[in-house]
Order: structure tokens, then C-alpha cells, then sequence
């Protein structure tokens, strides 16, 4: 079986692996390093369940080769918390009760937090179009839709040192 | 997902190699990954071309636009040199397929797999956009609309890259629109209008986008085109389904042509 080294950044912390050419990036994630926020469910990058970024880009982890990160840096649902708690999409989320079986959600939070990277005030038909890779089958979309604009509220209020509540 | 050997050059000679050794290009992986999983390809060697710096990048370059073969949708969308010059790639790109093939996906690769429903394919022919390829031996530069043979059926040999796109610079009036309630779109419609005509594109219909060319916008006939056009039934729709959604996209394509600014 070939195998190529790679020497990454997984959520900040430096990995060195020999990684299976054939490996997908999601079966490393989860397999190898542990990390099974990141979810496989179509295994064809059309759910969104599996969104890491790569390079600060959202990509679909199952479709993408694991050997493909070499020099790269990997941001998991896992790191995007830190010590001094949710980020604001996370927090969001749950103060819109944005989910309810939860398997699709580290996916959608991935996935709004890059929008909210790329475009901090969204218009509510940005937000659908930049989501329609993201399946739900819950059907929750408008608690969704409804999390993003007010984590992009939270955070221009954040930046602009005004309180919110 | 059978193995394979994993060569990753840095520059095109090095690149153009390891084709003439069956080597398969790859950039995005957003297409040739999932064909590979499901068993559908088994190339021996992969040749990734992301290392390669001067496939990346979107230039201007003797009244062309140039996009290098690791250029992605979300880059071509955002350029302001296809924004201004062509604006049915930018808006195809912009909305083809999720944001995460947009962040990922190259164009170089969306037309050398050439899905029959492909945006990009839809944009580029009415561009009338024409593609570098270069093997180990030889190069030489094709006409996108000769490039592409059928459903995922191109002219390029094995041992070729696909090393960029080029894209006339002309002064033009155009339109982009799509219509996908499912996975894939239902119908896909770029009309430009310069000079030398008006040309309207329809894709995803059929196993390959058609071309129908016009004196001008006001000579478009929409029923004709409808009439025309090679259609293949499949989830998308019906046969008499699919005629009569591209009689109606058209319409609002030319009307859309007809409003729209300059561009």
C-alpha cells in the first residue's frame, strides 16, 4: 500500500503521520487522530456533515484525501472553542436552538462560521445560498438561518465594544 | 478505494512527465475522488497539481483573460477581471454546485471531467472561451466547444495538461441563469451578446450543452431553440418537461440580456 508522510496542523497542534494514499481526509480525522465531531453521512460532498477547514477553506473531508493536508492547517468543529468558551456561532446555535438531533450540526457551524469569516453581515438569502450544501434532515433550516444573524449581530456588537443582549 | 502512487511536482515540465508516464491530473479532487470511490476510475498514479505556482492565477494577456488550471470557482468568481469581462462565468461559478466544491473545485478539472451539466461548460462556450493543453512533446490551444466531445468525453490525450483557459476580451451584454430544485441543475442558460452576434448556450438538458447562434438578442426565437435542442430524459425531467423549461429560461435569459448593463 503506498503511503506518503505528512506533517500538519490539526485544531493547532503539529501531527506527523505515513497516511495511506487512499485514505480520505474524514477517516483520518476520525480514525487516526480521534476527532469524530466531523461527521461521514453521503460520502459524496453533498451534506456538509463532514466540513473541516483546510486552509481556512470549507472543504467536504470526504472527499478530499487525507494525504492532501501535507503543510497545511486543519481547523476541526473540535477547535473551534477555546478556554474562554463557544464561539459566537456555537453560542448562537444553542441560544436558537438551532438543532435537534445534532448530527448535521458541526457541519452547519463549520460551514457558518466560514461564511460569517468571508461576509460578517449576511443578508438572510446569503446565508441560504451559502448553506445549500448542508443538509438537515431534521428539517430545522429557519432556527438555523435565524442563528447565523444573530451570531453576526453578536459579533459586530462584539467589535464594535457595544454591550448586546 | 483502490491504491495508487501520489506524485506532486512543482512545475509543468515536471508535471508533463509524469502524465507520459500515466500519471491522471488532479487538483480539487471534487469530481475524480467520489468517481474513485465508487470504483468508477482506478488510475495507477495521481499527479496533484496544487504545488504547480504557475497554474494558480487569474491574468489579463494580449485581449484575453487567463485562468490557470489550479484557478477555483470561488477565485473566479471573486476576480474582478472576469466580473468586468465575463460576467456569465463569474455568475456560474458563483452558484454551481455547494461553497465547499466552489472553495475546492478547479475549472481546469469541471471541464476535462465535462459533466454533462456542468455550469462551467454552459459559461465557457458562450464565451467562446478556447483551452491550453500541453504534453511532454507538444502543445497546442482548442476551441472549448471542439474540447469537449460529449457526456464526459473530451479531446485531451492522457499524456496532456489542461494548462489554462482563455477567454476573449470583448465588449458584450450577457446573462446567466439556472434552475436546480434538485442536486443538479435542471437547465443552465448564458447568452452574450457583441459584435458578431448574440450567442445563447443551453446546458444540463442533454448530454451536452448546445450553441445557437443569432444576428443579434432581438432574433433569439426561444421556441426554436426549445425545439432544438438535444435533450435526454432523466430525473430532471421528461422529454416535453425539459423542452418547455428551456423555452422559458431562455425567455428570461434575453430578457435579462435585455435589461442588464453592459458587461
Amino acid at each position: 500500500m503506498s503511503e506518503t508522510l505528512v506533517r500538519t496542523t490539526v485544531n493547532g497542534r503539529p501531527v506527523e503521520a505515513r497516511i495511506p494514499n487512499r485514505m480520505l481526509l474524514v477517516e483520518f480525522l476520525r480514525d487516526r487522530l480521534g476527532l469524530t465531531g466531523t461527521k461521514v453521512s453521503c460520502g459524496m460532498q453533498v451534506c456538509g456533515a463532514c466540513t473541516v477547514f483546510v486552509d481556512e477553506r470549507p472543504v467536504s473531508s470526504c472527499g478530499v484525501l487525507a494525504c492532501d493536508i501535507d503543510g497545511a492547517d486543519v481547523v476541526t468543529v473540535e477547535g473551534l472553542a477555546t478556554d474562554d468558551g463557544l464561539t459566537p456561532v456555537q453560542q448562537a446555535f444553542v441560544d436558537c436552538s438551532a438543532l435537534q438531533c445534532g448530527f448535521c450540526t458541526p457541519g452547519f457551524v463549520m460551514m457558518c462560521t466560514a461564511l460569517l469569516r468571508k461576509t460578517p453581515n449576511p443578508t438572510e438569502e446569503q446565508v441560504a445560498h451559502h448553506l445549500e450544501g448542508n443538509l438537515c434532515r431534521c428539517t430545522g433550516y429557519e432556527p438555523i438561518v435565524e442563528a447565523v444573524m444573530h451570531a453576526a449581530e453578536s459579533m459586530s456588537s462584539a467589535e464594535s465594544g457595544t454591550r448586546h443582549d | 478505494m483502490a491504491d495508487f502512487e501520489l506524485r506532486r511536482p512543482t512545475s509543468v515540465a515536471e508535471a508533463v512527465e509524469h502524465l507520459a508516464e500515466g500519471g491522471l491530473p488532479y487538483c480539487g479532487g471534487t469530481e475524480l475522488i467520489p468517481v474513485m470511490q465508487l470504483g468508477l476510475m482506478a488510475p495507477d498514479i495521481l499527479v496533484d497539481l496544487k504545488r504547480i505556482e504557475p497554474l494558480g492565477g487569474i491574468r489579463e494577456d494580449a485581449a484575453e483573460i487567463v485562468l490557470g488550471a489550479r484557478v477555483t470557482h470561488d477565485e473566479t468568481a471573486a476576480s474582478p477581471l472576469v466580473r468586468r469581462h465575463a460576467r456569465v462565468l463569474a455568475e456560474a461559478t458563483s452558484r454551481l454546485g455547494n461553497a465547499r466544491v466552489r472553495a475546492t473545485g478547479t475549472l481546469a478539472g469541471n471541464i476535462c471531467f465535462a459533466e454533462p451539466r456542468s455550469d462551467v461548460l454552459t459559461a465557457l462556450l458562450a464565451l467562446e472561451a478556447r483551452v491550453d493543453l500541453r504534453s511532454a512533446t507538444d502543445s497546442r490551444t482548442v476551441d472549448v466547444a471542439d474540447f469537449v466531445e460529449g457526456p464526459f468525453a473530451t479531446v485531451r490525450q492522457e499524456e496532456e495538461l489542461l494548462e489554462a483557459i482563455r477567454i476573449p476580451v470583448r465588449a458584450s451584454r450577457s446573462s446567466y441563469i439556472r434552475f436546480q430544485p434538485g442536486e443538479y441543475p435542471t437547465v443552465t442558460v448564458a447568452a452574450v451578446q457583441g459584435d458578431g452576434g448574440c450567442r445563447v448556450v443551453v446546458g444540463a438538458v442533454g448530454e451536452i450543452p448546445g450553441v445557437f447562434t443569432f444576428p443579434s438578442a432581438e432574433d433569439v426565437d426561444a421556441a426554436e431553440i426549445a425545439a432544438q435542442v438535444d435533450v435526454t430524459e432523466d430525473l430532471g425531467g421528461r422529454e416535453d418537461y425539459k423542452r418547455h423549461v428551456t423555452e422559458v429560461f431562455v425567455r428570461r435569459a434575453m430578457a435579462q440580456l435585455a435589461e442588464g448593463s453592459a458587461a
